[in-house]
């Protein structure tokens, strides 16, 4: 036997810690066990001796601060490069990005995907190419300066924010695809639990579109899960809001109050008032349908300043929509027609060709409470036209058609008004009225 | 959450940083991570915290939450290599050919000793694979078990036999489930 496996010899400490760490040759990993078979006291203290982290914590440290300088340097420039980049043509900005370093890096990236979130409510198409370009800039991240765990964290993030352009653009294939490679990426990552709530929230809001209900709500829960192992009250509020939302759209308008309720109840009103915006929003719509109009009003005010502090185009029309429904079901049918009919010009202008059938519904709604067939056959004739020339589903064109046949006769009833309207928003669940839902 | 600037950023980190360190000393300590490693944990996870500082709300939490999840992963990886260093110790040692049957008996004998305080299960399982020389197979064979599961099961018992020499890194601090 090798003088060395003599098993009352002690091992040195060095020896011993670097067996534990996996890192002895095999001979010297064989003369250890030998030793420890022998229950050595001393070596079994010494393995369990209390560890000094004195050390890892400055040097730690030391690195964090270095990053940290470089990290403050990349993000005073990024909002100029951002502006620089958006800029150019679209064509262009896919070169200056493969080209130029100087566009490559995590803060510009975020800010990109952030840009993207933000117009994914206003223009799903220009969503869409900053999530795009958002990936671009990802996928040229020097994984050697930001990490290659980081760097694969951010990547799917990024492909995250694509798939949920792609859903608000109910490009469902498209988008399961790019969840799909968030998820792959993701388990090349850091393993953060808010990047994987994240792409749970998103993915949740992906399904509840496709009317897969139960499979949505297991991912809020496992969202909801995170939230609170985190201490995330905003993360926590988000999973509650998009459960009301989806609530909402599998016809539980009564759950879908009590969710948004509490959904709004826990975030914080500063930092994402969009999303605050986007809550309030479908509570009132909700409290709306569900005849509960004077709570719906008083929310209403509350939410106000918030439209006008988001300030977007598109929240505005959605409030003077509501205002609209609210003051049609309040039977004040002077100002509804009034607000409604603003807003539909502005749908049509803006090609809304969904959105612009339901409002007219809302509007027929409010002739035939009047009488007024003759205004609802002219509406119902206008409506055609505008669906015919987008990309619509026939069945939904034939509910139109139906409702055209009806006010052609004089016999539309509200509930045929429902009935269609109920069909078109399920039929595009997504992109309606009801689509906004936080991102 | 607001993004902030350098100034700010850094001091707030700072605080963080170091109000946080006596609970991350802990964690740290519970799971016996060895000094010259919790470098590489400490800084993997306050260098996301760097990057990620705007999307994380609850800075505190999160930086503790991750640093337990890396020890844990720490250990779940250094464990597989810890048993199989064991594992092919014990079998070079009683492969040695010319030993003295004396040190052959002393081999055996401590063997024994350590494998006795383990449960019934784990210990006919290791005699059979060092007392007789069984493959996975004889081994699965013999006890009755399923081919498919003869690996997981022997990994459990070579984590436990593994415990028993050198009680470094199988505490689980937070209730994760035991090997063995």
């Amino acid at each position: 036997m090798d003088k060395l496996d003599e098993p009352d010899r002690h091992p040195t400490p060095g020896h011993l810690s670097a067996f534990g760490r996996g890192r002895l040759s095999r001979r010297r990993s064989r003369e250890v066990v030998r030793h420890l078979l022998t229950d050595c006291a001393t070596c079994r203290q010494a393995a369990e001796r209390i560890p000094c982290y004195g050390e890892a914590f400055h040097r730690s440290w030391l690195e964090v601060e270095r990053r940290q300088e470089s990290l403050a340097l990349e993000r005073a420039a990024a909002p100029e490069l951002l502006r620089e980049l958006l800029a150019q043509t679209g064509e262009r900005q896919w070169e200056m990005v493969a080209q130029e370093p100087r566009f490559q890096t995590w803060t510009l990236c975020e800010l990109l995907l952030d840009a993207s979130r933000d117009w994914g409510f206003q223009s799903p198409a220009r969503a869409l190419e900053l999530s795009q370009l958002g990936i671009d800039v990802a996928m040229r991240l020097d994984p050697a300066v930001y990490g290659e765990t980081r760097v694969n964290d951010l990547f799917a993030r990024a492909w995250v924010t694509l798939g949920n352009a792609q859903r608000i653009r109910s490009d469902f294939a498209a988008a399961e695809k790019s969840f799909g490679q968030a998820e792959r990426l993701l388990k090349q990552g850091t393993g953060d639990p808010l990047e994987k709530a994240h792409l749970l929230l998103h993915r949740a809001s992906f399904l509840g579109n496709q009317q897969r209900f139960s499979e949505a709500f297991r991912l809020l829960d496992r969202v909801a899960s995170i939230a609170r192992r985190c201490d995330d009250a905003q993360l926590h509020g988000k999973a509650l809001i998009t459960r009301g939302f989806l609530l909402g759209i599998a016809h539980d308008p009564e759950a879908a109050i009590r969710y948004l309720a509490a959904g709004i109840r826990k975030l914080d009103t500063v930092s994402d008032p969009r999303l605050l915006v986007a809550a309030h929003h479908n509570l009132t719509l909700y409290l709306t349908e569900s005849g509960r109009y004077r709570e719906a009003l008083g929310l209403l005010e509350n939410a106000r300043p918030l439209y006008h502090q988001v300030g977007d185009q598109m929240s505005l029309i959605r409030l003077r929509w509501l205002e609209g429904k609210i003051a049609a079901a309040l039977g004040q049918f002077l100002e509804a027609e009034e607000l409604l009919k603003g807003v539909r010009q502005e749908l049509i202008e803006r090609e809304l060709g969904f959105d612009t059938a339901l409002l007219s519904l809302d509007l027929a709604d409010v002739y035939i409470r009047q009488g007024r067939s003759a205004e609802m056959r002219r509406l119902a004739e206008e409506m055609i036209p505008i669906f015919r020339s987008r990309d619509i589903h026939r069945e939904s064109l034939a509910a139109l058609l139906t409702f055209q046949k009806a006010a052609e006769m004089e016999s539309v009833t509200l509930g045929l008004i429902r009935e269609v309207s109920g069909y078109l928003k399920e039929s595009r669940a997504a992109s309606s009225l009801r689509s906004r839902e936080p991102r | 959450m607001a993004t902030l600037d350098h100034p700010e950023l850094r001091e707030s980190l700072n605080i963080l940083l170091k109000s946080s360190r006596p609970r991350l000393e802990r964690v740290l300590r519970n799971f016996e991570i060895p000094p010259e490693d919790a470098e590489d944990i400490l800084q993997d996870a306050q260098l996301t915290l760097l990057y990620k500082w705007d999307k994380i709300r609850s800075p505190e939490s999160w930086l503790i939450g991750t640093v337990k999840k890396k020890c844990i992963m720490y250990w779940r990886k250094r464990r597989g290599s810890l048993c199989e260093a064991v594992d092919t110790a014990i079998l070079d040692l009683l492969a040695v050919p010319q030993a003295p049957d004396q040190e052959k008996a002393e081999l055996t004998c401590d063997l024994n000793r350590v494998l006795s305080r383990l449960s019934t299960r784990c210990r006919s399982l290791l005699k059979l694979r060092y007392g007789l020389g069984y493959g996975p197979t004889e081994v699965a064979e013999q006890m009755g078990y399923r081919i498919s599961s003869i690996r997981k099961v022997t990994n459990r018992c070579l984590a436990a036999l593994t415990r028993q020499l050198l009680a470094v890194g199988f505490q689980q601090p937070d209730g994760e489930p035991q090997d063995g």
